[in-house]
């Protein structure tokens, strides 16, 4: 009897570790927006979000998210959101806050992960011919492009560029 | 030919010495002290006001506005350079993949009618680079953080973004380095081709540099517009803007990102401005990923 128990736990534990793995993901509001009903722009409001305000991420359709806060469950636009639980950038600290060492030496402190591609390694790079060839090897024609798309079923369309929110520069 | 390596020396060593601020390697201190440091150093004082000068300094070369294959040339040079920092990763299959997905991509640009060639480079760092003349590279630590064929496209879209503005190659115009670099050529480094040999040889350092940010926003506004007009869904380069901020700060594989580019919540935040709901009409976009080519390793 025990031992059924025991097998009756593990086959509970085993059913409900893929629930556990797919918990939404966590993110938090780049700006405050609105919640809708549907992923589309004029459904209806059903809530607000405040910038900052953490959220789980539901589902993804197009350029909407569907997320869940302590109030409501909607639909948000998919650039008002962070994902993640990194905190939040501050631009009221400026963005050259960001990286501490911009400004300053430029040396970057090694803290955790794997090693990157430095400053240090890049002025040090000795001109290599044989792998620019290699890379020139790979090359593409116009055509060969369009056949690659056609393969994906992929069809070009014709949209302007976005002017810039700011003003000022090529459009 | 000979003439424009020198002339592209010449150019990484200025690069190399207005960056001197920031940060200065031993050797081409070494280089630069055998008497080059103090000539570039008296050039510049002699040309004063960098926005003035650049109008009325006179150039020996047309290196205001080079030719395409001039541009293709100085790319070139800037792309061996990196690859010598990182060479590609060894597997065919995968760059050929980039390259017709950049090919295509590169299509929807005004400058199709270049030989655009890219390319995936052996770092785990998470970066992504373009020379002029339509070079563009990726590190396999970005492309392993991506998950479909539109997201690839969006991040060789902001790239083919910069060659189609020529973001690098303004970016040494403005500070007036080939302009004196041509004076310089001519008059006193042209008789000393050790010191060019020797700097040539080292020096991606341009790669490490930062645009400004007004060009990154832009970069970022024609990769969205590049990536739809392929007929990928649009929010390919949001998605890894969003993928990457999740990335830690501390974490030495953006470190190089982070401090030449704005900080991916801001370019979020700047696209959506720019983006509001235009792409509501775009339908049918595709994100690939089953064609999605995955890393061997």
């Amino acid at each position: 009897m025990k031992f059924i128990k025991c097998i009756l736990g593990v086959v509970l534990m085993s059913l409900w570790l893929p629930v556990m793995s797919q918990a939404a993901e966590t993110g938090s509001a780049l700006k405050a927006d609105v919640l809708r009903q549907e992923p589309y722009s004029d459904a209806l409001k059903i809530g607000n979000l405040a910038r900052g305000e953490t959220l789980q991420i539901l589902n993804k359709k197009g350029a909407w998210l569907k997320v869940k806060t302590t109030q409501a469950t909607g639909w948000v636009r998919l650039l008002s959101v962070k994902r993640g639980s990194a905190a939040l950038f501050n631009p009221v600290k400026g963005v050259w806050d960001v990286a501490s060492g911009r400004a300053g030496t430029g040396k970057v402190v090694a803290t955790t992960g794997v090693r990157g591609l430095n400053e240090e390694e890049l002025k040090n790079a000795r001109y290599n011919e044989a792998e620019v060839k290699k890379m020139e090897h790979y090359i593409q024609t116009i055509q060969e492009g369009q056949q690659f798309a056609k393969k994906g079923g992929l069809k070009a369309i014709k949209f302007p560029y976005l002017p810039s929110p700011q003003g000022g520069g090529e459009p | 030919m000979m003439r424009l390596i020198y002339l592209v020396g010449v150019v990484l060593v200025i690069t190399v010495q207005q960056a001197a601020a920031i940060d200065f390697g031993e050797t081409l201190k070494e280089v630069l002290k055998s008497g080059v440091e103090e000539k570039i150093a008296a050039e510049n004082k002699e040309t004063a006001a960098p926005q003035v000068a650049s109008s009325e300094n006179k150039t020996i070369l047309n290196w205001g506005n080079p030719s395409v294959e001039e541009e293709i040339q100085i790319g070139r040079q800037i792309t061996g350079n990196l690859l010598g920092a990182a060479p590609l990763v060894k597997d065919d299959a995968l760059q050929k993949y980039v390259n017709q997905v950049g090919r295509w991509v590169a299509n929807q640009s005004e400058r199709a009618d270049l030989p655009w060639h890219f390319g995936v480079i052996d770092t785990e760092d998470i970066n992504a680079f373009s020379a002029p003349g339509g070079y563009v590279v990726i590190t396999k630590g970005l492309y392993r953080k991506l998950q479909n064929e539109a997201q690839l496209a969006g991040v060789l879209a902001h790239e083919i973004a910069h060659v189609v503005r020529s973001h690098h190659l303004k970016l040494l115009q403005k500070t007036q380095l080939l302009d004196l670099g041509a004076g310089l050529l001519s008059k006193k480094i042209g008789q000393n081709h050790e010191i060019i040999e020797k700097v040539i040889g080292r020096g991606a350092e341009v790669c490490a540099r930062s645009l400004d940010q007004s060009a990154e926003f832009e970069a970022d506004r024609m990769g969205v517009v590049l990536t739809a007009r392929a007929g990928y869904e649009p929010y390919g380069l949001p998605e890894v803007l969003q993928i990457i901020g999740q990335t830690a700060e501390g974490d030495n594989s953006v470190a190089l990102l982070f401090k030449t580019h704005p900080h991916p919540d801001d370019r979020l935040v700047k696209l959506d401005e720019a983006i509001g709901d235009r792409f509501d009409a775009v339908k049918n976009g595709k994100t690939l990923e089953k064609r999605f080519y995955k890393l061997k390793d």
